[in-house]
């Protein structure tokens, strides 16, 4: 692994990896301010595919499947992330159009790509997992840019227009903070001549992000009514401290203990193995650079809501109240060093994480600095993290039969 | 030796070509290398809803729950909570033609992970008690209260979570509807009339049956000793002379000769269809690759002809979403094309797709798109060689569904040959529309 700088003072992280099939490269961009409606940022990154000043969108999408690249953009909570995988032979080939499209977007079919955005927004909240997952980070975030969830920016779909999204190209993603990062069976001298060779022109700009403040007071319960629903889904979440947090290692240890380690969490264990409530149930926690949450879900029969709610209540006050044991403890930090070597398998994989971690200011091995936090991870960190942060003041979304929510 | 018989198949990016060992039983054992700190380890079994009737839809499924409750050696969660706490990543799945369970996971210092990994894994294998508390006791469904919630109910829950989905409800309409008598016709979930009340016995005598040498291939990918491994699989898997199974031999559907429409109803705000089509067996790799390519071409993608003609350049808005998938099944595969509207354009979405459809089978694929798709399929290939699992998942395929690893590299070979005209002919013989099924959900 190695950090280089391209003629542009754009930073490009590079690693290789011998006898792999493809080469990934992804790009991480900046975003730095809010933006003033929501859905705006989102309809940028659909816009980079859907044509440049010498591309239709049929043409992308064309070279990108003649070529059988993978080249997409996400829309992330602080940042557009470009990803680019292909065969090596194809490798300069898929720089030159990843940068027209990022450079050169034209933002024509604004209208059409606008009438798409609503259809599929609409379509995907037709499953209710989704639906409920999408109310919940909506409710817990309010009006933090964090919480511009589908339907809000369906609520707010009108107000969308090309103006404000050409602006946003221009002002917030053009000059916006960016960092490369290349990693397959490619020299790094190589990977660096071909970017420069297409991103000559690409700004790249330092800036302090404008952090914006979230609160909750309180228990705030949302109830969807969903008549025909085979299953009631919940969520319950608290907000947790950033990315950068003191806190994230133990938050980390006690999210493994409770509910994300797989089959064998409490949560797992003790709503699912002994009492038979639901298929799935598990614990998120979700780390993004200005606050993040944690947050228990379960799906099960709408009849099993209070035991389900109750169940949650056990096990997080038996966080708060019981020290994890030694060897709890210890599993779960084992747990987590073992995942971190699926989570950087694939080339795509650790060129994505080594990016996120240089774009946050944390250096692109953050990963191993991290693993050493965790091994340094009591049982009273966990039992202090748990009292600071899992308190009163939550959201609780629940998606269910009118009928089946009148005692919560 | 050890073994009856060993064959070498070169793999993509593999460094050392993929061996295979028959062992005496007849279990079958895999080696792939791939150089790495993580090493996978899975057996499939070839049984899923393939062997199940009526009576006993689920069960295969239902077995793979089971299959983690405990062993004589091992009580239940043991086997998790011992891995996991390595770092794996431990699971299973069941499908039409197959039961598989994996483990993946970090080797650990001199190997100890792995070892412990490969025993623990074949010991679940080879000696599963399934428990009857762990069971629960059999009720009757949506009539009496469970009197012990356990492994039953949690497989009622994952029924119920798939019937909130619309899109496994189409599927699951369109799939029956598709065959007469075929195994394939039934969900591989199975019903909650079947789950609450499958006595213990009838799935203890599923696996006896099922759960034999001959039926079951270990796959080990990872960086290792080959001879060391071998024995160390082979030692583990002590099948202490079970029987052998014989293949079930199923009649196969033929496609119907005038179109099947099946209207289901939800509360929706879009609308979700499925066209089905019955297809070749995964064996008859000509067939299977042309209608790979009609897939490339006529729905995987942004340039694809669906998504280009009906949503980037439709002169009115009617589709959210139009795609096409060719799933492959011993016994012969299915040709989908599936795609949300809206609503009110129900009419006119049937029409145009229809359209679209009898176009590929007037014309043949240009030679761009022809091009074109086999460079993705070629693609797609290559990446099943990027981590431990995606080798282990495609290796278990195809010695599981078409018998014999070799035949991934005759697919490539097909690939490469196959012209716009042969193309052609094969969608004319599995795509007329005559022979389609079409299943739609619409808001009540």
């Amino acid at each position: 692994m190695e950090r280089l700088i391209l003629d542009n003072d754009i930073k490009l992280i590079c690693k290789k990896t011998e006898n792999t099939p493809r080469i990934a490269l992804t790009c991480f961009v900046d975003i730095k301010e809010k933006e003033n409606t929501p859905g705006v940022y989102v309809m940028l990154n659909r816009l980079f595919t859907q044509g440049t000043k010498t591309r239709t969108a049929e043409q992308i999408a064309y070279e990108i499947e003649k070529n059988a690249l993978d080249i997409y953009s996400e829309m992330k909570s602080d940042y557009w992330k470009f990803s680019l995988l292909c065969l090596k032979e194809d490798f300069e080939t898929a720089v030159e159009l990843l940068s027209d499209m990022m450079q050169n977007s034209t933002l024509e079919t604004f209208n059409k790509e606008l009438e798409k955005l609503r259809g599929e927004t609409i379509a995907s909240l037709d499953s209710p997992t989704v639906k409920a997952r999408d109310e919940f980070v909506r409710n817990l975030y309010q009006n933090h840019q964090y919480g511009h969830s589908g339907i809000l920016i369906l609520e707010n779909i009108e107000n969308i227009t090309k103006e404000d999204v050409s602006k946003a190209y221009e002002d917030i993603f053009k000059p916006a903070q960016k960092v490369f990062s290349v990693v397959g069976d490619i020299a790094k001298e190589e990977a660096k001549a071909i970017l420069e060779k297409y991103f000559a022109n690409l700004q790249s700009k330092e800036e302090e992000p404008k952090h914006v403040k979230v609160e909750l007071n309180g228990r705030k319960v949302v109830k969807i009514p969903k008549k025909d629903a085979n299953q009631a889904q919940i969520y319950q979440g608290w907000f947790v401290p950033g990315l950068k947090s003191k806190d994230s290692a133990a938050i980390s240890v006690l999210n493994t203990i409770l509910g994300s380690s797989g089959l064998s969490s409490r949560l797992f264990l003790e709503l699912r193995d002994k009492k038979g409530l639901a298929y799935t149930v598990r614990s998120i926690y979700t780390k993004l650079r200005q606050i993040g949450d944690f947050r228990v879900y379960i799906a099960t029969e709408p009849k099993n809501i209070k035991v389900s709610l109750e169940g949650f209540k056990i096990e997080i006050d038996r966080l708060k109240c019981e020290l994890v044991s030694e060897k709890e403890l210890y599993d779960a930090k084992n747990n987590i060093i073992g995942k971190v070597e699926f989570l950087t398998e694939t080339n795509l994989q650790k060129a994505g994480t080594m990016a996120a971690y240089e774009i946050e200011g944390l250096g692109f091995d953050y990963l191993s600095k991290w693993l050493e936090d965790i091994k340094k991870v009591s049982a009273q960190d966990v039992m202090d993290v748990a009292n600071r942060y899992l308190n009163e003041n939550y959201v609780l979304t629940i998606l269910a039969p009118q009928e089946a929510m009148k005692e919560i | 030796m050890i073994y009856q018989n060993k064959t070498e198949v070169e793999y993509p990016y593999l460094t050392k070509p993929v061996e295979i060992y028959t062992m005496p039983s007849g279990h079958k054992i895999v080696l792939a290398h791939k150089e790495g700190g993580l090493v996978n380890i899975s057996t499939w079994v070839k049984t899923g809803s393939i062997n199940e009737d009526d009576k006993i839809n689920g069960i295969s499924h239902f077995l793979e729950h089971l299959m983690f409750k405990g062993t004589h050696k091992h009580k239940a969660g043991e086997f998790d909570k011992t891995l996991e706490g390595y770092g794996a990543i431990v699971n299973a799945a069941t499908w039409k033609d197959y039961t598989f369970y994996y483990v993946t996971l970090p080797k650990g210092p001199d190997d100890k992970y792995f070892n412990e990994a490969i025993e623990l894994h074949a010991d679940m294998m080879l000696d599963p008690i399934l428990p009857e508390d762990e069971l629960g006791e059999p009720f009757e469904f949506g009539k009496q209260e469970p009197k012990q919630k356990r492994e039953r109910l949690v497989v009622i829950e994952e029924i119920r979570m798939r019937k909130d989905q619309p899109g496994t409800r189409v599927y699951n309409a369109l799939n029956n509807a598709m065959y007469t008598s075929h195994p394939y016709k039934r969900d591989v979930i199975g019903t909650p009339d079947i789950i609450s009340s499958v006595p213990q016995s009838v799935v203890m005598d599923y696996y006896k049956k099922f759960y034999t040498p001959n039926n079951m291939t270990t796959i080990v990918v990872g960086e290792f000793d080959s001879e060391k491994i071998l024995k160390k699989i082979a030692k583990e898997f002590d099948f202490k002379g079970r029987e052998n199974c014989e293949p079930l031999i199923y009649n196969i559907d033929v496609p119907q000769n005038t179109p099947k429409y099946i209207e289901l109803r939800g509360h929706l705000n879009t609308a979700f269809m499925m066209f089905g089509y019955l297809g070749p067996k995964a064996a008859d790799l000509k067939n299977a690759v042309g209608l790979d390519i009609v897939n490339m071409v006529l729905g995987d993608g942004a340039s694809s002809r669906l998504y280009q003609r009906l949503i980037e350049q439709a002169e009115e808005k009617i589709f959210n979403h139009v795609g096409t998938d060719f799933y492959q099944f011993r016994d012969g595969g299915n040709f989908f094309l599936d795609a949300n509207f809206e609503p009110d354009k129900k009419d006119r979405a049937i029409e145009l797709v229809k359209k679209e459809i009898q176009h590929i089978l007037d014309e043949k694929v240009t030679p761009e798109e022809l091009q074109k798709a086999k460079k993705k399929l070629k693609v797609a290939y290559a990446s099943t060689s990027e981590t431990v699992s995606d080798i282990a998942d495609n290796i278990g395929f195809y010695m599981t569904v078409l018998g014999e690893l070799e035949k991934a590299n005759e697919y490539n070979k097909i690939v490469e040959a196959i012209s716009a005209e042969e193309v052609q002919e094969i969608a004319q013989r599995y795509l007329d529309l005559s022979k389609v099924t079409i299943a739609v959900m619409l808001p009540e």
